[in-house]
Order: structure tokens, then C-alpha cells, then sequence
């Protein structure tokens, strides 16, 4: 009998990686699944905020004091994206999650203000009819894209990729390419697709600038166009995504969720959040951009204080995806209703079985009877709690570091528990009075 | 090189000018330009667009049945994202020419550079002269026709409708396409990934014949046979599903 200390000296021979070689010696390829990495790196929850006492103004503020805001993408757009909290909600497929999904976030998002985002799948009419801001995802597939949609959006959103699955496109498993979907998306049902990496139009820097000129001339310079980038090799991309022309930057890291990947991409490729963050701040900053082109930061933001630092690090505004999902019911057990173990093989809350289409409480699936059991306007209700929540703990952290808005948090308020997160955040390391690495940067 | 088939272009294509008016493009800045276009194309008249000068982006985002020419070569991206237009361009094209064309019809007199038809839905696109690479790449339904040849993965990831290219195709022709046909009446460079050839049948031969005669190309230019490219379909499952879900998935 082996026991847990003797698995535990291990080292990187764990009962996970005996279960992942057995698995392979079977399947004779690469594993997919869903979700997000399970690599244990620097996150948000190694920084912290450091409110100021005697040091500091001395102003008693409320959280009701403080303002959240957010004005996006005034660099060339007639018509900026003005939501009232700087969290919206990032493109996710109607595809990878079904149409009630889908509705149930539009609607979630709307009634607090923010905005949503279409996906790699095309746009759902209902998500225009019940969305107050959308942002128009053009991706390198170019699966249900179609002018009049471009055009209805609040903004265009030009997909170089995505954080979970860096140089990658998406994958839906032909479990969820059902026939309403294969006929939105112009693919033979039931076959497993495969989005392609690169666009089919454009390639380099040069091109991705006359690129956004005929997004911006289709849309008539009247909405902001996005650029959202995998965090790989950032300062590069993020310069020379700005210099093409974008209004906004999306820094999408490693922590990013997806509804199927590749285990070898999602845990081994990209840069996690928090140094995308910084550097993507730190080329605006040396462009002289910085503010002028918004960043918009996302990849395992999970909560109000996440996004807090995730703005005080340099972001103008974060998207939310897993949380999001989380919020309608994922990994939830339905008394009466979902049986997780019987379903997919795992108690609910282990669950990453978004690829295989048989989500047992109607997210990321196509099938109508597991659809169902997703009630949209309750749904949409808890992401609306979800957004007001998230806003309120940003509100309350602002208020407790003397301010009173949300985008006066700067990186001079955080310091890092951990020498890991100092040196990727590049913020002190706490008791010590400085970093091993000097920002670049001045931040805000 | 395939011969230029340029003098072979039909004058029913395109509307007299005298129903229409001209916009001299070297007057107007792009967005000028295009705000005139669309604004005159409301009023359901033919445009003219002279000394277009190889300009980027123009034409694009017209979502309204129209009628324009181009008295010159247009750069990137012209006529994208449009439904329902109907345009002559009398010189050559950039990349991208008619990206994501919905419904319509584009033909160009001279050569298109490369993505000529990318993500196209529906609609047709007659290139009198030669493609560049990637011609119909991520094509999604239409008919992209090719009097010349056509450069290196063309139809890639294709998905629907039909690229007919009189002359040859590049290297890697049909890479990992899903649906849709590639007939080529010259030589193949080589196939791509999950493409294989056949032979067109005789009713397609007489279909694809007919078809091209109506686009008034003449008889002794068309190729004796066609080739056909279509997808192998080995890519269309890759086993998701690991044994265990397999097992479990009880629904």
C-alpha cells in the first residue's frame, strides 16, 4: 500500500501524471478539456493593496463615494463606450456556450450597465436585442460574421488570439457542432472544428493597420475597434498593434478559460495575467499611448479586488469569462436536477467537461434537453449580482486607499507577498522597500 | 502564365455611365471618398470612381444593391464586407478583394493579389487575370472563378461554394479544407493537407461549361478537362472524447 507521504516525495511522479500517461498510452494523441491551466503560477492573489493611515489624506470615504465609470476608446471613435463599471463580460462562442448562455449574459450584463461580446461563432439576435453595449468579435474564422452585424455593434473586436490557447485557434467537438450550429457556422454537422490561427485577409503589422482602416470605414469611424492579444511577447505585439491603429488593447494571459483546448497550450504556452498586464502598460507608456489607447485586461479575473489590481497595475477596464459562467450555475449541483458524478464522471465543482458538450446545467452545450435546465432570467439575474458585486468590492478597496475612483488606483498602491509576483507585477516585494526588477514604466 | 483574358470581358457587366455620375477619387480623402460612394449608391445610381490609384479600403461596408466601377487598380481590401454590390474594377486588386462578400458580384479585368474571395458567403468574383496566394481561403459559399492561375493555398479551410481557376493552382491547393470544390483546369502544384483529387463528372463538365460560356468566355480558351479538389475528410473526427468520457457520458 502506498502511502501519501510516499507520493508526496514524489517529486513530478504524481498519481496525476500515472493517471495522464495511462490515458495517453490509450488515446495516442494530445488531451483536450476545458477550463483554464491548472499551473500553479504568480496570480492576483500575490499582490495586495496598502491603504495609507497617518501617511495619507485622512478623508473618511464611502463605497457610494466612489465612481466606477469607465469610458473606452476615444483615440478615433465618434461614438466611445461609456459602461458604468470598468468589468464587462468577454466574447465566449454561441457554440461553445448555448443560446440561453448566451441571452442570460446579455441580459445580466445590461441591467447593470456593462457590456458583452459576441465570440468566435457570429452574433445571436438575441444577444444585440438585449445587450445595451456589444462588441463585435471579428476573428480569424470568420464563422457568422456578416456586415449588418458588424455594423449594429458598439464596437469591433479584431481577435489575433486567445490567452487560454496562444497560436491556437478554437476548437468546437463535433459533440457540439449540431445541426443549428453547423448551418450558423457553414460547416458540415457533427465534425469536430477547427478554427484557423491566422486570419485569412491579413498577417503582419502593416496589414492589421489597413485592416482596422476598413473595419473603421465599414463602421462608418463610429465605433472604437479593439485588438485583443494573447499575452505571449506583448511589448511587441501591443506596440505594434497600437501603432496599427487600434483604439483599445485586450491582454489576455495564460489564465484565461476556454471551452476546449489542448492541454499543452493551456498549460504551457503564454505569460500569466499579471506581467501581461505590465508590460502591455509599459509599451503604451513608451509609445506615448498610454491612455490614449485603452488596455483592457483579462485571463482568471475572478472577483472585485482581482480586477482592482488588475487596474491599478494599468488596465482601464477588465472582461470577465469563467466568472461569468460560474455565475449562471457552472459546476453547480441541481438538487433533482443534475447528477455531475453520472453525468460527466466528476462531483460538480471538478468539472472542465465544457468540451464534450453534455454540460449537466445548459451552459456550454448544444444539447436542448441539458439546455433547459439553464433558466435565463434567473441566470441573468445572478450575473447582474455578479457584476454589482465585483463593482461594490472594487468601490470599497478604492474607498479604503483615499480614493475616490476606481481608475485613480495606480501600482504605487500594491506590493507584492512573494518575490515571484514582485518581480512579474513588478511592485514591491511587502517589508522589503523595493523590487529585484525596475518597471520601465512610471505607471499612471 | 495563363493569357490575359482581359478583352474577353462582357459589356454587359457593367451599367452605361451615363446613368450614373464619377467621383475622382485623387480629390477625396478614403473616408470622404467612401461616405460619397455610399451616399450616392442610396440614391441607386452607377458610380464611376476615377483614379482610384491603388487606394486601400474602398467600397467597403456597402450593404445595398449597387452598381460601381473602378477606372483603375484599387489596393486592399475593396468592395469587403459588402451585400449586394455589383462592381468593375478595370485595373488589378490588392489583398482581400471582396472579402466577405455576402450576395453580388465583383469582376476584375486584370489580376487580384492574394485572399481574392477570403471568407466570401455567397455572391461572385471573376478575376479575368491571376490570383494571388490564398485565393478563397475560408470561403464560406459563392463562386470565385479564375481565368488565369492562381497562387499557393488556394480554398484553404474552404468550407463552401466553388472556386473554378481556368489555369493552374500553387502549391499545398485545398489545405484542409472541409466542404465546398476547387475545379483547376491547368496543373496542381501539389495538394494540401486532407485534399484529394477527382475527376469532375461529365453532367459537372457540361454544368461548369455552360456556366463559363455564360460569363462569355470562349469555347477553344476553356480547359479540355477540369480537375476537381475537394476535402479528403480524414480531419472531420480526431476521437475526441478520451475513453473514460466516453464511458460516463450517460446522457
Amino acid at each position: 500500500m502506498i502511502v501519501s507521504d510516499e507520493v508526496s516525495r514524489r517529486e513530478g511522479w504524481t498519481n496525476e501524471v500515472f493517471q495522464d500517461l495511462q490515458v495517453k498510452a490509450e488515446l495516442g494523441r494530445y488531451r483536450i478539456r476545458g477550463f483554464s491551466t491548472f499551473q500553479r503560477i504568480a496570480h492576483f492573489d500575490d499582490i495586495i493593496f496598502i491603504p495609507r493611515y497617518i501617511s495619507g489624506k485622512g478623508v473618511e470615504l464611502r463605497p457610494a463615494d466612489v465612481s466606477t465609470e469607465t469610458v473606452l476608446g476615444t483615440r478615433y471613435a465618434k461614438n466611445a463606450i461609456s459602461i458604468s463599471t470598468p468589468v464587462y463580460i468577454t466574447g465566449m462562442s454561441y457554440g461553445a456556450l448555448s443560446r440561453s448562455a448566451k441571452t442570460a449574459l446579455a441580459k445580466g450584463a445590461a441591467k447593470v450597465g456593462t457590456a458583452t461580446c459576441t465570440g468566435d461563432g457570429g452574433m445571436l439576435t438575441e444577444e444585440r436585442k438585449y445587450s445595451t453595449t456589444m462588441i463585435y468579435q471579428v476573428n480569424a474564422s470568420r464563422y457568422g460574421v456578416t456586415p449588418q452585424d458588424m455594423i449594429s455593434g458598439d464596437a469591433v473586436e479584431v481577435v489575433v488570439g486567445q490567452g487560454a490557447k496562444p497560436a491556437t485557434g478554437g476548437l468546437l467537438m463535433g459533440q457540439k457542432v449540431s445541426a443549428i450550429i453547423a448551418k450558423k457556422r457553414e460547416l458540415p454537422p457533427g465534425i469536430d472544428q477547427r478554427s484557423p490561427t491566422r486570419h485569412p485577409d491579413w498577417l503582419g503589422p502593416d496589414d492589421l493597420g489597413i485592416f482596422i482602416e476598413m473595419l473603421r470605414e465599414v463602421t462608418d469611424w463610429r465605433v472604437p475597434v479593439q485588438v485583443k492579444i494573447p499575452a505571449c511577447r506583448v511589448k511587441d505585439d501591443v506596440k505594434l498593434a497600437a501603432k496599427a491603429g487600434a483604439d483599445g488593447i485586450v491582454i489576455d494571459g495564460m489564465q484565461a478559460g476556454t471551452g476546449a483546448s489542448s492541454e499543452v497550450v493551456l498549460d504551457h504556452s503564454g505569460i500569466p495575467t499579471l506581467p501581461g498586464i505590465v508590460l502591455a502598460r509599459e509599451a503604451l507608456e513608451e509609445l506615448g499611448l498610454l491612455k490614449k489607447v485603452y488596455l483592457v485586461a483579462s485571463g482568471g479575473i475572478r472577483n472585485g479586488i482581482d480586477a482592482a489590481k488588475a487596474i491599478a497595475l494599468g488596465a482601464d477596464a477588465v472582461a470577465i469569462g469563467q466568472a461569468a459562467i460560474i455565475a449562471l450555475n457552472c459546476n453547480r449541483e441541481l438538487p433533482g436536477i443534475t447528477d455531475f458524478v453520472r453525468e460527466v464522471g466528476v462531483p460538480a465543482g471538478y468539472c472542465t467537461k465544457c468540451h464534450t458538450g453534455k454540460c449537466p446545467v445548459g451552459i456550454t452545450t448544444q444539447d436542448p434537453r441539458l439546455e433547459k435546465r439553464l433558466a435565463i432570467d434567473e441566470a441573468a439575474v445572478r450575473v447582474a449580482s455578479l457584476l454589482s458585486s465585483m463593482t461594490l468590492e472594487m468601490k470599497l478597496i478604492t474607498c479604503a486607499l483615499g480614493k475616490r475612483n476606481v481608475h485613480d488606483l495606480t501600482v504605487d498602491d500594491l506590493s507584492a507577498l512573494n518575490v515571484e509576483a514582485s518581480m512579474m507585477a513588478k511592485v514591491p516585494m511587502v517589508g522589503s522597500g523595493g523590487t529585484l526588477l525596475k518597471s520601465a514604466g512610471k505607471g499612471k | 502564365m495563363t493569357k490575359r483574358l482581359a478583352g474577353n470581358v462582357p459589356k454587359a457587366l457593367s451599367a452605361p455611365v451615363s446613368q450614373g455620375y464619377s467621383i475622382d477619387a485623387r480629390k477625396l480623402t478614403t473616408r470622404l471618398l467612401n461616405a460619397s460612394i455610399k451616399s450616392g449608391v442610396s440614391k441607386g445610381r452607377h458610380i464611376t470612381i476615377l483614379n482610384p490609384d491603388a487606394r486601400h479600403n474602398l467600397a467597403v461596408g456597402i450593404v445595398k444593391r449597387c452598381s460601381l466601377s473602378f477606372a483603375g487598380s484599387v489596393g486592399y481590401y475593396c468592395c469587403a464586407f459588402c451585400d449586394g454590390i455589383s462592381a468593375t474594377i478595370e485595373g488589378n486588386s490588392g489583398w482581400g478583394l471582396g472579402d466577405n462578400l455576402m450576395s453580388g458580384s465583383i469582376v476584375i479585368r486584370q489580376d487580384a493579389g492574394a485572399s481574392v474571395g477570403a471568407s466570401m458567403r455567397g455572391g461572385q468574383i471573376l478575376v479575368w487575370g491571376n490570383a494571388g496566394a490564398r485565393a478563397g481561403i475560408s470561403m464560406k459559399g459563392g463562386t470565385l472563378v479564375i481565368a488565369g492561375n492562381s497562387g499557393f493555398l488556394t480554398g484553404f479551410m474552404m468550407q463552401r461554394g466553388r472556386i473554378i481557376v481556368m489555369g493552374g493552382v500553387g502549391d499545398a491547393a485545398g489545405d484542409s479544407m472541409y466542404e465546398g470544390i476547387v475545379y483547376v483546369g491547368g496543373e496542381i502544384g501539389s495538394l494540401g493537407v486532407d485534399a484529394k483529387t477527382e475527376s469532375a463528372t461529365r453532367s459537372e463538365e457540361v454544368e461548369l461549361r455552360a456556366f463559363l460560356k455564360a460569363l462569355k468566355f470562349r469555347d477553344d480558351i476553356l480547359p479540355r478537362r477540369f480537375k476537381k479538389i475537394v476535402s479528403a475528410k480524414r480531419l472531420y473526427q480526431y476521437d475526441s472524447l478520451e475513453p473514460l468520457e466516453r464511458e460516463r457520458l450517460v446522457i
